[in-house]
């Protein structure tokens, strides 16, 4: 370690302590608070099975809106992410849109969430629109830098047959960043669940809605019952998209691993 | 040894070599050109490329022929000298030489195919140009162009295969796949830069020969950059070698005699003391 790494060290070390300091961190009052937790976790124990139909039902509703959202998004993500990447696009075009999509970004879901509750009113539909904007702004970014980082030699040698800009986008730009695409949507899609399942608290529609009610009533035992269906869900998700993963994306990375160095 | 299968290839040439026109369809004079506008990698090369030849360049890695090829199919310009394809000089950016680019089948060191699109996808690149924007979008490849491309995947070699996806391929698989997207382009010349040199003996023969049988077929020019001499040899009827961005040797058969088009009429033994040293 030299001198100059042990400094670096010791200056993030000040700086975490006084920013603690200045938003009131206050360790004791966990370990005091702790005994709290156990009670709660008690209280899940209590199992109430009584509502899991209306938990299935709940989360179904919150995985068909993350799943609308998603497609929506992604669709709509396709044709930006063309006009925002570097390689394909002007500077007039790219640069403010860039900025556009970052906006989106800026904020997450929920506080979108909210914004359309107040223009379509309560319900999925409100959620769904908020799933789709974010996932504009995170899949556009994705797939522009994916566009940006594409294998130059297809597009050189399309480009000497003559291939119109939209032909070139069509059997080399898409095809290439298709594993790419493929492998965001599953990743988009699985946040966009987990996403959804706490945008009810803003009564967006989806199963939060009942876990944060739950919550607030002290009814932890109906909670947990629900918080373990989701958790159940994401579970399945996940399996489903390492599946899909597995027969799609690592054939296509491999051929990738195949290709002759020169 | 080396110089007898020179001699005797050379000569067996000479029988095929009837079919070409004294009209040119490259032509370049003092050409030079660089990346960077600092170090030439091509310095004053003047050829002459006719209709119906199989025109061969080598060098060394590093010796500029790349360069060459994308000079005659405007993916570079020079910085000093003249090139004409077809009487043009081409650009992407020359409106008029852009209407014959569609008909350059061009086939890059690198092949730059498409590795998760089918073979079959892969071919019709080369008939896009001639498709609308449309139906090229929906992939609504009319009749004659799907027969077109059964029938060039039939003349490479790799019928059964068409739906197969391109990472698929073996080494020389993809070489066919490249080559067939060049014919599919109708083209007028093929430029294909070191397309066996990867290739182990057996299968760069078994290429060059399907190159070969499609050029007699279609009666097509060929200009093809080689990393070995003796695959040159066997298969152009002209050969320029270039080293260090110099054309230092171009040597054919005209009539029954082998020819130094570089220096004007050299002796056979002269000629191959400068293959030797190249």
């Amino acid at each position: 370690m030299n001198p100059k790494n042990n400094l670096l060290i010791g200056a993030i070390v000040a700086v975490v302590v006084v920013m603690s300091y200045d938003v009131g961190v206050e360790p004791i009052a966990f370990f005091e608070g702790l005994p709290n937790l156990g009670i709660v976790a008690k209280e899940m124990t209590e199992f109430e099975s009584a509502h899991w139909e209306t938990a299935f039902w709940s989360m179904l509703e919150t995985i068909e809106m993350a799943f609308i959202g998603t497609i929506a998004g992604v669709v709509i993500s396709l044709p930006l992410s063309i006009f925002a990447a570097r390689n394909l696009s002007s500077k007039f075009v790219y640069a403010p849109l860039r900025a556009l999509l970052a906006a989106t970004r800026t904020f997450p879901s929920i506080l979108w969430a909210i914004l359309f509750v107040i223009v379509v009113g309560l319900g999925p539909f409100a959620g769904i629109l908020a799933i789709t904007l974010y996932t504009i702004g995170f899949i556009s970014k994705l797939q522009y830098e994916s566009i940006e980082a594409i294998d130059f030699d297809p597009v050189e040698a399309t480009t000497a047959i003559g291939l119109s800009k939209l032909q070139l986008i069509r059997y080399v730009i898409i095809p290439e960043s298709a594993p790419h695409l493929l492998s965001q949507i599953l990743y988009m899609f699985d946040y966009n669940v987990r996403q959804t399942s706490i945008l009810g608290i803003v009564g967006a529609g989806g199963i939060g809605f009942y876990i944060i009610n739950y919550i607030k009533f002290f009814e932890y035992g109906k909670a947990a019952m629900f918080m373990l269906v989701v958790l159940v869900a994401v579970l399945a998700i996940d399996w489903i998209s390492v599946k899909i993963r597995d027969k799609y994306i690592m054939k296509a990375e491999h051929g990738r691993q195949l290709k002759p160095m020169n | 040894m080396k110089s007898e299968f020179f001699i005797s290839t050379l000569k067996k040439q000479i029988s095929s070599s009837s079919s070409i026109s004294t009209r040119s369809i490259v032509q370049m004079s003092g050409v030079s050109a660089s990346y960077d506008s600092k170090d030439l990698v091509l310095k004053d090369v003047t050829l002459n490329i006719h209709r119906g030849i199989n025109y061969a360049i080598v060098g060394a890695s590093g010796s500029g022929k790349s360069t060459l090829l994308k000079l005659m199919n405007g993916m570079m310009t020079p910085s000093d000298g003249v090139v004409l394809y077809n009487y043009q000089k081409p650009s992407l950016k020359n409106k008029e030489f852009k209407k014959s680019i569609s008909k350059i089948g061009y086939i890059p060191q690198t092949l730059g195919l498409v590795k998760n699109m089918s073979v079959m996808d892969n071919i019709m690149i080369g008939a896009l140009p001639r498709i609308s924007g449309v139906k090229s979008f929906f992939k609504m490849f009319p009749e004659d162009e799907i027969k077109n491309a059964n029938d060039i995947l039939k003349l490479v070699g790799l019928n059964g295969k068409s739906k197969r996806k391109v990472y698929m391929l073996s080494g020389g698989e993809k070489r066919r796949v490249a080559i067939a997207r060049a014919l599919m382009q109708k083209p007028d010349i093929l430029l294909a830069d070191e397309i066996v040199s990867e290739l182990d003996n057996v299968t760069a023969r078994e290429v060059m020969d399907v190159i070969h049988d499609a050029q007699k077929k279609l009666n097509l020019t060929a200009v093809m950059i080689h990393h070995d001499m003796n695959l040159a040899l066997e298969y152009a009827n002209r050969v320029a070698v270039i080293k260090a961005g110099e054309k230092i040797l171009e040597i054919g058969v005209e009539g029954e005699q082998i020819v130094d088009f570089q220096t004007g009429n050299l002796s056979q033994e002269e000629i191959l003391e400068m293959y030797d040293e190249s």
